[in-house]
């Protein structure tokens, strides 16, 4: 009789932390906050008024209000399941987000390897929609998003490996995100670790490239192939991927907080939330606005060849650092 | 990357684009990333204005050319007039010719400022962009006060100009200039150096000095490839002559110097523009008017793009019988094939905006 109750109990736990908390509306809502306020420093920045706050959640009222149009040359299947492709995959990583002092996913798992395998998703979504719209544009993004994506899966997967020999010590690696919280929580935070510097460096490097944003927008670049593999998305459809992208950037964010710089404060788990909030936010005005700001967009070849030298290097540099030890 | 799409595809450019401000339409044939061949279809904004301008009288005309294009708006009714006034032999007051070159100076900035800043939109560098049309915005304020517009001027009329500038007005024009001069050596620095503009632009879509002089170039592109040619000092009208500029010209022949050709220009245009404020002759502003002969006359200026060509014909009545303009991006297009060789997909429209093509001059 237990057995079923705690199997009821877990799995309304396992539904809870999918659609309220971390994932789905908590999320979302959070997602779409910072993207507002993404817009807005950005528009102030260049000395414009910018969107109100709000602007992306009017943006996705009106897009579910409108006609979604399929191409009549696309492979329909691919295109009308590709946005949905990212946007299960970002639900189900959200699911395992830790937030420190709140939640703690999927506890002592190498949950740490799931976000690498998933955090891709989006970008793997985007290349289906660009293939099976027919467009060559969309071909073209895809190309590009292919080439993006190799270039800056690269220094993630040194940083994630530095992150985790550090905790694991001795040669061993560590891919628990729980493990690593704890592990930071006696030694002090990563983002305050010497050898752990340049790792944190690569994985502000490497956000903008994930997140598509300049100067790494190339895959979407809207001045030479006008947003690529979205440009024949439209309505509902094309709002997916705007849910995805906000998705994408709560996780892409919070893994960094938790990989840097997870420390709590002392208080109920709502002051943790949104001590949690304001380090993502703090993240993303230094890694994406800012960075959105300040640059002009590099050509494939140059993003490529960046992602390669620099983010790739200072991240080799931590996981040598690491282990050996210092 | 190229493996992905290994096969040669055709990319609609046009004739609806971001990047570009005017309808036109390219035929690019793309490898991979790379331009194979580009074939340029035109004519999307033709409005028949030369047959127009055989239907309106001499002065309505004025206003006609003036509607050509909004960004050359005043050195099409400039040369306009000036064709006619060399047919009937006009001589028209030099105070007059003074605030004529004044009005195509305040133009001529404005248009490079503008073209400068949608490179930058077109790299995505969208800080920039901003930052450039807010300096621009001083050149609008001053053509708003001064003339009452913000684009097309209505400076000129035949044998003068419409409206005077007073001691008042220049002063304000002289201290827009100090706040512009200020920004622009802010802006030629970040063009010459900034490493993410110059990595995007510097050796892209270059044209040798050789194949500038084959095509026939005019203009900053001309200039931008090494070719020293400006009407203004290679046929001098009105009162150039008197002035003293420089023919700014830059060897790259590549995007980078044709920005940087412009840059430069706008700081020959505020020296042209104060020593018009230093030296303004008191006198008339028209000429009076005889009736214009039967004949044919033409002139030509430089126009922000390069050299603008007008010829007239006309019979005794006030109405020409034939008016045909020649544009500089006319002869400026053809040469994109060149500058396209072999490009990335990423850079065809940064180039098409390097030549600063005004389609709907071309077209007319």
């Amino acid at each position: 009789m237990s057995d079923i109750f705690s199997l009821i109990s877990q799995s309304a736990t396992g539904l809870f932390h999918l659609v309220v908390f971390p994932g789905g509306l908590f999320a979302l809502l959070f997602g779409l906050v910072l993207k507002g306020i993404d817009r807005k420093v950005e528009a102030r920045l260049q000395r414009r008024v910018g969107p109100p706050l709000l602007q992306p959640f009017y943006d996705l009222v009106k897009l579910a209000s409108k006609e979604t149009i399929i191409p009549e040359t696309a492979n329909k299947t691919l295109f009308m399941y590709a946005p949905l492709l990212g946007f299960t995959g970002m639900a189900v990583c959200l699911a395992l987000l830790p937030v420190p002092g709140v939640y703690y996913g999927m506890e002592n798992m190498g949950d740490m390897l799931v976000f690498f395998y998933l955090l891709p998703l989006p970008a793997i979504a985007l290349m289906v929609a660009g293939s099976s719209s027919s467009s060559p544009f969309g071909a073209l993004g895809f190309s590009r998003e292919m080439t993006l994506m190799f270039a800056y899966e690269v220094p993630l997967l040194l940083v994630i490996l530095a992150v985790a020999m550090q905790v694991g010590g001795e040669g061993s690696a560590e891919f628990s995100l729980r493990k690593i919280i704890e592990y930071q929580r006696e030694h002090g935070s990563f983002g305050f670790t010497l050898s752990m510097l340049p790792a944190f460096v690569a994985y502000l490097l490497y956000l903008p490239g994930t997140m598509g944003v300049p100067p790494f927008d190339v895959a979407e670049a809207e001045t030479e192939i006008l947003e690529g593999p979205l440009l024949e998305y439209s309505g509902g459809l094309l709002a997916f991927f705007q849910l995805t992208s906000a998705m994408k950037l709560v996780i892409a964010l919070g893994f960094g907080v938790v990989m840097f710089f997870p420390g709590t404060v002392a208080g109920g788990p709502l002051v943790n939330i949104v001590w949690f909030a304001a380090k993502c936010l703090l993240l993303m005005l230094v890694a994406l606005t800012l960075c959105k700001a300040a640059t002009a967009r590099m050509r494939i070849e140059q993003a490529l060849s960046f992602y390669l030298k620099y983010p790739a290097t200072l991240a080799l540099v931590s996981v040598v650092l690491a282990w050996v030890s210092l | 990357m190229s493996e992905a799409l290994g096969k040669e595809f055709t990319l609609p450019l046009g004739p609806m684009h971001v990047a570009l401000e005017e309808p036109m339409y390219f035929k690019v044939t793309v490898e991979g990333e790379r331009v194979r061949h580009v074939e340029i279809t035109s004519g999307h904004v033709h409005r028949g204005m030369e047959a127009l301008a055989t239907k309106r009288n001499l002065f309505q005309n004025i206003v006609l050319t003036e509607r050509v294009c909004s960004l050359c708006s005043n050195s099409h009714p400039l040369t306009y007039c000036m064709a006619i006034e060399n047919l009937a032999g006009i001589e028209v007051p030099r105070r007059a010719q003074y605030l004529r070159v004044l009005a195509d100076e305040i133009k001529r900035v404005a248009s490079h400022l503008f073209n400068v800043a949608i490179l930058a939109h077109i790299i995505g560098y969208k800080s920039l962009f901003m930052h450039v049309m807010e300096v621009r915005e001083i050149m609008q304020d001053v053509k708003e006060t001064v003339y009452g517009n913000r684009m097309d001027l209505a400076a000129n009329t035949l044998g003068g100009v419409k409206n005077d500038v007073d001691a008042q007005l220049f002063g304000y024009i002289t201290r827009s200039l100090q706040r512009l001069e200020g920004h622009m050596q802010e802006i030629i620095d970040i063009y010459a150096s900034n490493p993410m503009l110059c990595s995007r632009t510097v050796g892209v879509g270059v044209l040798p000095k050789d194949e500038a002089i084959r095509y026939g170039l005019v203009g900053p592109v001309a200039r931008g490839s090494g070719l020293a040619v400006d009407v203004r000092r290679d046929a001098p009208y009105g009162i150039y002559p008197e002035l003293s500029f420089n023919v700014i010209t830059e060897t790259g022949g590549d995007v980078h110097s044709r920005a940087m050709v412009r840059l430069r220009e706008v700081n020959e245009s505020i020296s042209l523009i104060r020593q018009i404020a230093a030296n303004l002759p008191e006198g008339k502003l028209t000429a009076p008017l005889p009736v214009i002969p039967a004949g044919q006359g033409c002139a030509r200026t430089e126009a922000p793009r390069g050299e603008l060509f007008y010829f007239i014909r006309t019979d005794e009545s006030d109405i020409p019988t034939r008016l045909k303009w020649r544009v500089p991006s006319y002869m400026n297009w053809d040469a994109l094939e060149v500058m396209m060789k072999d490009c990335a997909v990423a850079d065809v429209s940064l180039i098409v905006n390097s030549i600063d093509p005004c389609v709907s001059c071309t077209e007319r």
